[in-house]
């Protein structure tokens, strides 16, 4: 019988894999006091390199001028970081302010006011931005951007026109021989969280790791070539913590959700090739770049090969197909900050702008490099995904190069049993649903 | 699956599920019956063909669902929903049984709830064991690829024990290539016995009784660290041609350096390292009893100290701590004992070569491990040079009380080796102080009261502040911090001839005492239990250990008195074991390190 099972096991597809999460390691970095300002210019350096070589093609007949250059009447191009004067920004000055009264009351979900308006800087100095043209509601803080105008009798900077950088070259894929594959994106786990049904979680790793269903969804299962975990795989009980030091027993409830998560992944990754990226609610660090995981945490897992710890904004390759993506952050970041219909809007404007934390460091928290800028986005990843969502979203974004991006929304598992499934062949999206139906 | 065992498990499950009222899923059942997720799910479902009517059965439905984002579903229900859930689906969508039981729970946790409780159970068992959690070799889908290092350094352990394991890893990988000198240790020691007399031979079986009585455990720990006492020997013999070619120093510092620069890149496997350490303190321990026992009461207590702190050791965090304590206990040991040449040279072996805890701390057990081997060798040898086997009887004592020192050693090899040697010596020596305190330079001269000033109790104290401060910075000094108040308590209490202790507590300063007695506390009821333990096993009568004890103190006195120059300065040779020399702050400083200088010359 046992030779006629394993003769009849099928043999999971497999994959090239590279991680090429480096560039998101602070490595021997020490923060030394070092102040944001560098990342700042860093930005600004990285992107206006990039918008001066397109500008040529872009309106070659205009002059390129620097903000103190600006002359009244004079139509140029300016190029600079936006910064977004926001009336309801919480600012940590409002609490010592006596007329607090005054400053109207903040909506429920961001920040925005019609009152917004928008700043452009560059080293030499900075100009208010009028015009119709930019709206303030669908920028923010930190991109840089190449802006056509000329200067009003106020003394604004009236835009015409808005370079963006638009989307980073990318490697072309030839996905017409490919076999299909599948890579498993599943966020927001909670392990531990109450209001999470580890059957849920449980039937998933019984689905990829090839128990559940029959042979024909045992060959589905096969096809799964990685899972990558998009943060928030673990609920800690913050409550059990109150500074003081625990007994033997709050110690181990503490440590409970992070042993059932071990466990849970121990066989996920017994059988697949694992990524697992931290998240907000995670224990690492908690500003971006967040650093991977410590294996510590995963003493079953972490025995195996397939088990990868990776930084949060997590870039990898795989069969040659570039993967980036975040565990929500950024994103949820945006929303409170700026406008759009869907979440996908924010990712694809992320990927116009070039920069996917464009603000970090000034409303998302971010290591204050000093030489680099980790988030500026050298070339279009093929799949762009972010963690930790309310709903599951996908789209496939062209690019006016040719280039193709898969947005992919991973909403929570814990909330929604909802995992995605991504066919490395074609680049389509499906869910992995999982529901149980057992009332009377 | 031959019918009987199928049926042997139809029936068990079905109790399972009717009398314990337990939800069997199919994966509990592969995991529990050992056989493939695919076949229990046919079993499951022969199961309920046979007992249905008895029987509430989770159905698994998975397949694509007809709405328009393409998705894949997996749902669990019960039958009465099966045909109403069914038409969300695709056509050809799969439905298996996912588990049975007598009732449906209300919580659908309950169904993952066994699961999870087998999953922890296998995850609980040892990372080396295999498992169908490790291999998932249930399932239906094999990955080739997939490889577990359960045997590899785990990460949670290594990073704290890093120092630990380095030490160790030195003495292991010097010691693994030497394995057949254990054998020669023990042959030494068979063969010493009936040369050193009675007393030796009664330590000699002490020796051979305590790994006989050790159990499995210790003797492999013992045998490990037999490998590590291995490779002292060479380490030993090299101290010894360096001592008669040219200055001990060079050809200590190379041996360490290499130790150090062997231990620092080896990988640290935690499980190993730990056993070794573990071991070796047993070892150790071992060898401490059977001194300790044949020396005096006194010593037997403060080797008792030491065992106790050893015994600690078993566990994993206390294992740098005993070492420490041992090197400290060790140094504490040597400046109580009467005859300071000793301790110098211990000193000398320990500092010259590395400035740095760890390298010391290696040193240390190198150098005890070493010490024991030569007393062992010396007791072979001992015979041919005049020295009686009193003397190496005593030599042997003092080593075990000092543990560490080679200079245990030097005294004993002087008388043999010619005048040469003692020359060379006494340029170790010289050094030692150096060494001992490395503020001062002044000690080049030979000028051997510039040592002695060196010894002062002020000083003492800054030095000792200051090597703290050291230690401390360097990150991972924490066991050798540690290790100063742990010696404290060792020294006072135990030390027979009371000079030692007030030494050390001159010389450690006010600050330790403190902690020593916290410690002592906590040690003593460990040492009282060793003590009867000793007691008992070896029944070793007082008037043997009077026995044993007399003879080292005799000769110390007599190595005090020898030295014709330095005698002078030293007052009274016979006094010298007294507690009284102690006293004086610098006097005694003075005398010591005027000690350590006559060993060289004595002869």
């Amino acid at each position: 019988m046992a030779e006629h099972a394993t003769s009849s096991k099928l043999e999971r597809k497999q994959s090239l894999y590279q991680s090429l999460d480096e560039r998101f390691e602070i490595q021997n970095e020490k923060y030394g006091g070092q102040q944001y300002s560098q990342i700042y210019f860093a930005r600004l350096h990285y992107m206006r390199s990039v918008l001066y070589s397109l500008i040529p093609n872009w309106k070659p007949q205009l002059p390129v001028c620097t903000i103190l250059e600006l002359e009244e009447g004079k139509e140029c191009i300016i190029v600079g970081t936006i910064y977004k004067h926001m009336k309801l920004k919480p600012c940590i000055l409002d609490e010592y302010s006596k007329e607090r009264s005054t400053v109207p009351i903040v909506k429920p979900h961001n920040f925005m006011h019609p009152d917004d308006h928008l700043v452009l800087e560059d080293e030499s100095g900075r100009v208010k931005l009028s015009g119709d043209v930019l709206s303030p509601s669908t920028f923010v803080t930190g991109i840089v951007v190449a802006l056509h105008g000329k200067e009003t009798d106020a003394g604004d900077f009236l835009v015409l026109d808005i370079l963006e950088a638009g989307l980073a070259p990318q490697i072309e894929l030839s996905l017409d021989s490919r076999e299909e594959k599948y890579v498993v994106f599943v966020s927001g786990l909670s392990v531990g969280d109450n209001s999470s049904n580890p059957l849920h979680f449980q039937l998933l790793v019984d689905h990829i790791t090839g128990h559940l269903g029959d042979e024909k969804e045992q060959a589905i299962a096969s096809q799964i070539v990685r899972v990558v975990i998009v943060g928030d795989s673990v609920e800690i009980p913050h409550g059990i913590l109150n500074g003081q030091n625990l007994g033997s027993k709050e110690l181990s409830r503490l440590s409970e959700p992070t042993k059932e998560l071990d466990i849970f992944i121990t066989q996920l990754a017994a059988a697949v090739p694992l990524d697992i990226m931290p998240g907000p609610n995670d224990p690492a660090n908690f500003s971006l770049p967040q650093q991977s995981l410590h294996r510590c945490l995963f003493p079953g897992a972490s025995t195996y090969n397939t088990f990868t710890s990776c930084t949060n904004p997590h870039l990898f390759e795989l069969d040659g197909v570039s993967f980036l993506g975040t565990s929500g952050q950024n994103v949820d970041d945006l929303e409170k900050y700026s406008d759009a219909k869907d979440k996908l809007e924010f990712m694809e404007r992320q990927l116009r702008w070039r920069h996917i934390a464009p603000t970090a460091p000034n409303t998302l928290e971010c290591y204050p490099f000093t030489d680099r800028d980790p988030f500026f986005m050298e070339s279009c990843p093929h799949v762009y995904f972010v963690g930790n969502q309310n709903k599951y979203e996908s789209r496939l974004l062209k690019g006016s190069e040719g280039q193709i991006v898969r947005l992919i929304c991973i909403p929570k598992f814990c909330k929604t049993g909802v995992a995605v499934a991504l066919n490395l062949r074609n680049l389509e999206c499906h869910t992995l649903s999982f529901s149980i139906n057992l009332e009377m | 699956m031959d019918g009987a065992g199928t049926l042997d498990i139809l029936s068990e499950t079905q109790a399972l599920v009717s009398d314990k009222l337990q939800v069997v899923s199919y994966k509990w059942a592969s995991r529990n019956f050992l056989m493939s997720s695919n076949d229990a799910k046919r079993m499951l479902q022969e199961l309920v063909e046979q007992h249905g009517s008895e029987l509430e059965v989770v159905y698994v439905l998975s397949g694509w669902l007809k709405k328009s984002p393409p998705a894949y579903h997996i749902m669990l229900t019960s039958v009465l929903k099966l045909s109403e859930v069914i038409k969300e689906f695709e056509d050809n969508c799969s439905i298996q049984i996912y588990s049975v039981q007598a009732c449906i729970p209300k919580d659908p946790a309950t169904f993952w709830n066994y699961e999870f409780v087998q999953a922890e159970e296998l995850f609980d068992q040892l990372a080396t064991e295999e498992n169908c959690l490790w291999d998932n070799r249930f399932c239906g889908v094999s990955n080739s690829f997939v490889k577990r290092n359960a045997t590899g350094p785990s990460p949670i352990v290594a990073p704290p024990q890093t120092k630990n394991t380095v030490t160790i890893a030195s003495s292991k990988s010097s010691g693994a290539p030497t394995p057949g000198i254990q054998q020669q240790l023990h042959g030494k020691v068979q063969q010493t016995s009936p040369k050193t007399g009675p007393s030796t031979a009664a330590l000699a079986s002490t020796v051979k009784s305590e790994t006989s009585n050790s159990e499995a455990n210790d003797q492999d720990g013992k045998s490990l660290a037999d490998n590590g006492k291995a490779t002292s020997v060479p380490g030993s013999k090299k101290n010894v041609q360096a001592e008669k070619s040219s200055s001990a120093t060079g050809s200590l510092s190379n041996l360490w350096g290499r130790a150090s620069a062997k231990a620092k890149p080896s990988p640290p496997a935690e499980t190993m390292a730990h056993n070794l350490t573990v071991d070796m303190a047993d070892a150790q321990i071992h060898v401490h009893e059977a001194t300790g026992a044949t020396s005096s009461d006194d010593e037997a207590s403060d080797i008792n100290y030491k065992r106790s702190s050893n015994g600690e050791g078993s566990r994993k965090r206390r294992v740098i701590i005993d070492f420490s304590d041992e090197e400290n206990d060790e140094d504490a040991v040597n400046l109580a004992s009467p005859d300071p040449p000793k301790r110098k040279s211990g000193q000398d072996s320990d500092h010259p070569i590395s400035n740095s805890d760890i390298e010391k701390s290696k040193v240390n057990l190198a150098t005890r491990k070493e010490d024991q081997l030569k007393i062992k060798e010396e007791k072979k040898t001992g015979k041919e040079p005049s020295p009686s086997s009193k003397e190496d009887q005593t030599v042997r004592d003092k080593s075990k009380n000092s543990g560490i020192s080679l200079s245990v050693k030097t005294p004993s090899l002087i008388p043999v080796d010619s005048a040469n040697q003692t020359c060379k010596v006494n340029e170790a020596s010289s050094n030692s102080p150096k060494r001992r305190k490395i503020l001062k330079t002044r000690i080049d001269d030979r000028g051997r009261e510039v040592t002695e000033v060196v010894w002062d109790e002020e000083e003492v104290q800054n030095k000792n502040t200051d090597e703290r401060s050291t230690i401390i910075d360097a990150s991972a000094k924490r066991p050798p911090a540690v290790k100063k108040f742990p010696a404290l308590p060792s020294n006072a209490p135990s030390n027979p001839l009371g000079k030692s202790g007030v030494k050390k507590t001159g010389k450690a300063a006010g600050t330790k005492d403190p902690k020593q007695g916290n410690i002592l506390s906590f040690f003593k009821k460990v040492c009282l239990n060793e003590n009867y333990i000793t007691g008992c096993r070896y029944g070793i009568p007082e008037h043997f250990l009077q026995y044993m004890y007399g003879p080292m103190l005799t000769f110390l006195h007599i190595g005090l008195g020898t030295k014709p120059d330095d005698s002078t300065r030293v007052g009274s040779p016979d006094s010298g074991g007294g507690s009284g020399r102690v006293d004086k702050n610098k006097e005694s400083g003075q005398n010591n390190s005027t000690v350590g200088y006559r060993v060289g010359f004595r002869v």
